[in-house]
């Protein structure tokens, strides 16, 4: 089992896309996948037309794991289901903060969901508390959308120091260019020297579309209902770059 | 899916036929997907091996697929094959998903078509208010394989989607208000009853309801007319030569019967048992070399495994020679089968057990049977505890052979019975008793194939590479033969040593006086 995470300390860069696309096209390529949303704003749960998670508590759920596993939601595309959003995950901090090894506790979580999935893909929020440090250390791989902006470059610079000074390994970050227009001039130069510093940069670009951002308006992922358009085609085929990567 | 998750379960309804998916538009939005027509032949043994191994396997548009058997309901499918038509044993399939799962469950039984049907079905998806799909359904028709034929059956599998089984509870419950049914007898066993087929448990070992205290004769007559009855339902298979097994069983049938007939002497007129003994063997005999043949055939890959690579082809011809017999041999044991006269002498033996027969007296006629039987279960045992006792290495063959014929009828008489020994220590003397006969069948087939190969080569003597090919084999047998036979004092051990002795004596010896003869 895979556990990837979708993350950005920046909003707006297609983060929500990228998970829900991303996790359809991971159930197309035959992977049992589990979107676990763990953005208060629940956008992927919205999309998917699932309705927020129960409340949780942990003194009725017994253990971390199964008051998840009580919140599996399985969405209408065989092979994908999803961890509803819950305003609760707030409190995910003062739990994980109260337990041993807190920083590590996710992953032993997500662990037990391994007979049942392939992959576990996370929509994170976008801040950097101790569920986001838990999200570091429990992923086998961090995508980060980066749109070619000064801006979103200096959000990956600031990601990228973080991890050096908390000595998480930098090779897990992948960063790949999301909403790109590739008649923007910024855009361009941008792209032409940002992935020189980064090792683990992905090939794939995400271009902007229009297409997209009717998902809200679909509430289904775009690979659902615009399969053939050029942005569902640039998630498989970072799906495809991702799974190489992640070995079979 | 598998593991924890996702162990969700359907729920299956019977429906009335007027009960449609759109109903259910009252309360929820429903798509209902285009109508699915398949033409469905369910096949399965002569034994239901597939039925009774918790399996279905039907074919459509030939394609072969094997599922779980959910009550009489198709459950998952488990495997599938595409497939030319012919298909009847499990040697016929090629995937090896396939083979293996239905070998054991077909053995060497051929496959026949049982029902055929031809199922309609609507997938649909039932949303929430936010138009999330909460369950799928699948509704089903089922008529008939013939054209015209009104439908069978109606039913509607409601799937929940994990996380959403309330919901689903909710659908169950509002179909369940229009007159859907939660119990009642599955697509599969509806169609099996229209076409007159129940699955029917097959055994050659019956239970004949025996009490200790039954008359001899009521108790053997009840016990010759079900193995009879037996017998006969084979006939059908043995006619059109459909697999080997129905023969076999057909022999075993009649060899049961006839030992039966002398192990419990003087229960019928000495005379009449005589003649029905020799209508059995009569009938036997008509069978006798099909049935050699038929083991030979089936042998051919173990016997072809016997020898090195380069002897193997030399012995092609001589099973190509065993083919070409058993053709012309089926066909006259078919047509003997067929005979008035074979059918004539069934009846008469089956009419003479029948208990409106009137017969003579006979010594043993109104003796309960269970002290009988234990009596001549503990003769036999000593009988055979005697041979074992004069059994040593330069022993002849033939004391071994004899050996064999007295454990047998003991196994016979044992089985017969089994009902009135007491459970767990009858079935440890089988068990001894089995082990034994396996030691000594495997020294007995191991001569008679030897014998018969050299008369196949003194009948045919063809060409030197038959000669080696032959020769290889019969060497391999007769180490084989000496193998079994060393192994044969082991087993003997165990069956006939103290605790077995003493197992059978506080089983069977009776400490009442021999009864006076009539």
């Amino acid at each position: 089992m895979k556990i990837l995470s979708s993350y950005s300390i920046k909003g707006g860069v297609g983060k929500t896309a990228l998970a829900v696309n991303l996790a359809f096209a991971l159930r197309e390529a035959g992977r049992r996948t589990l979107l676990l949303d763990l953005d208060p704003q629940g956008a992927a749960t919205f999309y998917f037309r699932v309705a927020n998670a129960e409340k949780f508590r942990m003194r009725d759920a017994g253990s971390l794991a199964e008051g998840l596993r009580r919140n599996i939601r399985e969405s209408d595309f065989p092979g994908l289901d999803i961890i509803p959003s819950n305003l609760g995950y707030r409190h995910f901090d003062i739990l994980l903060d109260g337990m041993a090894k807190r920083r590590r506790q996710l992953r032993k979580v997500l662990e037990e969901f391994k007979p049942d999935y392939d992959v576990i893909l996370m929509d994170c929020p976008p801040n950097i508390t101790l569920l986001s440090e838990n999200v570091f250390r429990a992923s086998d791989a961090i995508l980060v959308p980066v749109i070619p902006t000064v801006l979103s470059r200096r959000t990956l610079e600031q990601l990228a120091g973080f991890f050096r000074d908390e000595d998480l390994p930098g090779g897990m970050l992948r960063p790949f260019f999301s909403m790109v227009q590739k008649r923007n001039r910024m855009h361009r130069e941008i792209m032409d020297d940002l992935p020189a510093a980064y090792p683990g940069f992905l090939k794939t670009v995400i271009p902007f579309s229009a297409d997209v951002e009717k998902m809200g308006l679909h509430r289904m992922p775009l690979l659902a209902y615009s399969r053939a358009s050029t942005a569902a085609m640039a998630y498989r085929a970072l799906c495809d770059e991702i799974l190489c990567l992640a070995g079979p | 899916m598998g593991g924890g998750v996702h162990g969700k379960e359907s729920v299956r309804l019977t429906l009335p036929g007027e009960l449609g998916p759109e109903r259910l538009r009252e309360e929820w939005d429903v798509d209902i997907h285009p109508q699915e027509s398949q033409a469905l032949a369910f096949w399965d043994t002569f034994e239901w091996g597939l039925w009774f191994g918790g399996h279905v396997l039907y074919s459509s548009g030939g394609v072969y697929r094997l599922c779980a058997r959910e009550g009489g309901w198709v459950g998952a499918v488990l495997c599938e094959e595409r497939a030319g038509t012919g298909q009847r044993f499990w040697r016929d399939f090629e995937t090896g998903a396939m083979r293996s799962r239905l070998e054991g469950m077909l053995g060497l039984r051929g496959l026949a078509p049982v029902a055929e049907g031809i199922f309609r079905l609507r997938r649909c998806d039932v949303r929430n208010g936010t138009g999330k799909i909460v369950c799928r359904l699948e509704w089903a028709s089922v008529s008939p394989g013939k054209r015209g034929d009104g439908d069978l059956f109606h039913s509607c599998r409601v799937m929940p989607l994990l996380g959403y089984e309330a919901e689903a509870a909710r659908v169950v419950e509002h179909l369940v208000r229009r007159g859907a049914r939660t119990s009642g007898d599955g697509p599969v066993e509806v169609l099996l009853r229209h076409a007159g087929r129940v699955p029917r448990r097959y055994t050659l070992r019956p239970v004949f309801a025996l009490e200790t205290d039954t008359p001899a004769r009521e108790a053997v007559g009840r016990i010759v007319l079900a193995i009879l009855e037996i017998a006969e339902r084979n006939v059908p298979g043995i006619v059109n030569d459909f697999d080997t097994e129905f023969l076999h069983d057909y022999r075993i049938c009649l060899r049961k019967v006839r030992s039966l007939l002398s192990l419990v002497k003087d229960v019928y007129p000495a005379e009449e048992t005589r003649r029905m003994r020799k209508i059995l063997v009569d009938l036997a005999r008509q069978t006798n070399r099909l049935r050699d043949l038929d083991v030979y055939l089936l042998a051919r890959e173990e016997y072809l495994g016997l020898l090195p690579l380069v002897l193997r082809p030399a012995l092609f011809g001589m099973f190509e020679d065993f083919s070409a017999e058993r053709e012309r041999e089926v066909r006259r044991a078919i047509s003997k089968m067929r005979a008035a006269s074979t059918r004539r002498h069934l009846r008469e033996v089956e009419e003479y057990f029948s208990g409106e027969t009137p017969h003579e007296p006979s010594p043993a006629a109104g003796l309960q049977v269970g002290p009988l039987v234990f009596r001549r279960i503990y003769k036999r045992y000593l009988k055979i505890r005697g041979i074992a006792a004069g059994i040593g290495a330069e022993t002849p063959d033939e004391a071994v052979h004899r050996l064999r014929i007295e454990c047998k009828k003991l196994r016979y008489l044992m089985e017969f019975f089994a009902e009135l020994i007491p459970k767990e220590e009858g079935s440890a003397m089988l068990r001894l008793l089995r082990r034994l006969q396996n030691r000594l069948g495997e020294f007995n087939d191991a001569l008679v194939q030897q014998r018969s190969l050299m008369n196949y080569w003194e009948r045919k003597r063809s060409g030197s590479g038959v000669a080696l090919g032959v020769g290889g084999l019969v060497a391999v047998l007769y180490r084989r033969q000496q193998q079994a036979r060393s192994l044969i004092d082991e087993e003997l051990e165990g069956f006939c040593g103290g605790s077995t002795a003493q197992a059978f004596k506080h089983a069977f010896k009776l400490p009442v006086p021999h009864p006076q003869r009539k």
